[in-house]
């Protein structure tokens, strides 16, 4: 009985529909923008190194791409630390 | 013939990858509005390439191509093929033996201003990739409609082609999923239209299923739409009302139900 109301209900975590989705995801994003993955690294690298030359850093940095509609848009937030 | 509209949509239907059902939904679309009593010309720009004569069941009629018009072998209207079925549907044909690079954008856009008096629509068969004959088969069109699958090569091709459209300033752009298995969606191994929907964010224009009957009907050279039993019929059907600017509900897709699933699972036979 389980074992089919696992079947009718299909686990929505593993299923290829949703690793599809993921992947979609990511790829589309940086195809959006023109760049690899790697860029996303080298960004946030460059980014807090110029930030840190400036002003003190406090806690960890975060740089996300984010996606409103078909657009792209870099998400930064870095904490400073308070005197 | 007699056109209904004074204006004239020029459509063009395009993916970016192959083999998704463009040719498909050309042929099926215009021979349904050409039911309905509008003019509609398809005009087939997958030079070397040719489908869109066989899926319409036309060809055997074909005398001239595209390519013999631009180079003054014929005037377009030699060159334009009438279905028997339908006395307000034309085709003009791709050269068999040329290649995309032996017509200029400008050029398709001559031929479309010729046309435009005389039709209601015309719908542009976009070769698949991005390359001249994309190029060319955007360049006269003021609408566009993306074919997909629910496959990921797919979203990705179609994501690419949105975004060259949006470059090329295109206003109406519109998604056609087509090939989908409503009972491998419910199972979680197929993308679902509301996926696609989140990853294209464009404007849904239709879902055709995937239809056995549309192999058969391209066999026989009768585009689909002019089965009424088959349920890519009723959805091309759906989209041709759309077009036509009415309101349609999405057809529910629920052959493998609910219910019907339950029972199976249960030991019935349906
Ligand atoms: N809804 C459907 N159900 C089943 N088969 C389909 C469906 N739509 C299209 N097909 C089949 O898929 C194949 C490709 O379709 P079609 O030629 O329309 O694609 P295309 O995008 O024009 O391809 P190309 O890029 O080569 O021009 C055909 O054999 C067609 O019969
Ligand atoms: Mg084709």
């Amino acid at each position: 009985m389980f074992e089919f109301l696992k079947k009718v209900f299909a686990n929505e975590d593993n299923s290829s529909r949703n690793k599809a989705n993921d992947r979609l995801r990511l790829v589309l994003t940086h195809d959006r923008i023109g760049a690899s993955s790697q860029l996303m690294e080298t960004l946030q690298e460059e980014i807090i190194a110029l930030i840190a030359s400036h002003v003190e850093i406090e806690g960890t940095p975060e740089v996300h791409f984010i996606t409103e509609g078909r657009r792209t848009a870099l998400d930064i937030s870095i904490p400073l630390k308070g005197r | 013939m007699e056109k209904k509209t004074p204006d004239s949509q020029v459509i063009v239907v395009t993916s970016g990858k192959g083999g998704v059902g463009k040719t498909t939904t050309v042929a099926n679309l215009a021979t349904g509005l050409a039911k309905l009593g509008y003019s509609v010309v398809v005009m087939d720009l997958d030079i070397g390439l040719k489908k869109l004569d066989l899926i319409l069941g036309l060809e055997n009629r074909v005398i001239y191509d595209i390519i013999q018009v631009v180079e003054g072998e014929c005037s377009l209207k030699q060159a334009l093929v009438k279905d028997k079925r339908f006395p307000a549907l034309y085709m003009l044909p791709a050269a068999q033996t040329r290649n995309k690079d032996d017509i200029t954008t400008t050029q398709v856009e001559a031929i479309c201003e010729e046309l435009k008096p005389d039709f209601d629509f015309i719908f542009i068969d976009c070769p698949a990739g991005i390359e001249q004959g994309f190029r060319n088969a955007i360049a006269a069109a003021n609408k566009a409609i993306v074919v997909t699958n629910p496959e990921v090569s797919a979203v990705r091709d179609a994501d690419r082609i949105i975004g060259m459209l949006e470059s090329a300033d295109f206003k109406d752009i519109k998604l056609l999923v087509n090939r989908l298995r409503p009972e491998m969606v419910r199972s979680g191994d197929m993308l679902s239209i509301e996926d696609l929907m989140e990853h294209l964010c464009i404007e849904l224009l239709g879902v055709v299923p995937e239809d056995r009957s549309v192999v058969i009907s391209t066999n026989r050279g009768e585009p689909i739409i002019l089965n009424e039993h088959s349920s890519a019929a009723h959805a091309f059907n759906n989209i041709v009302q759309r077009l036509l600017g009415n309101n349609v509900d999405l057809m529910t897709l629920e052959e493998d139900s609910f219910w019907r699933k339950l029972k199976r699972n249960l030991g019935f036979k349906n």
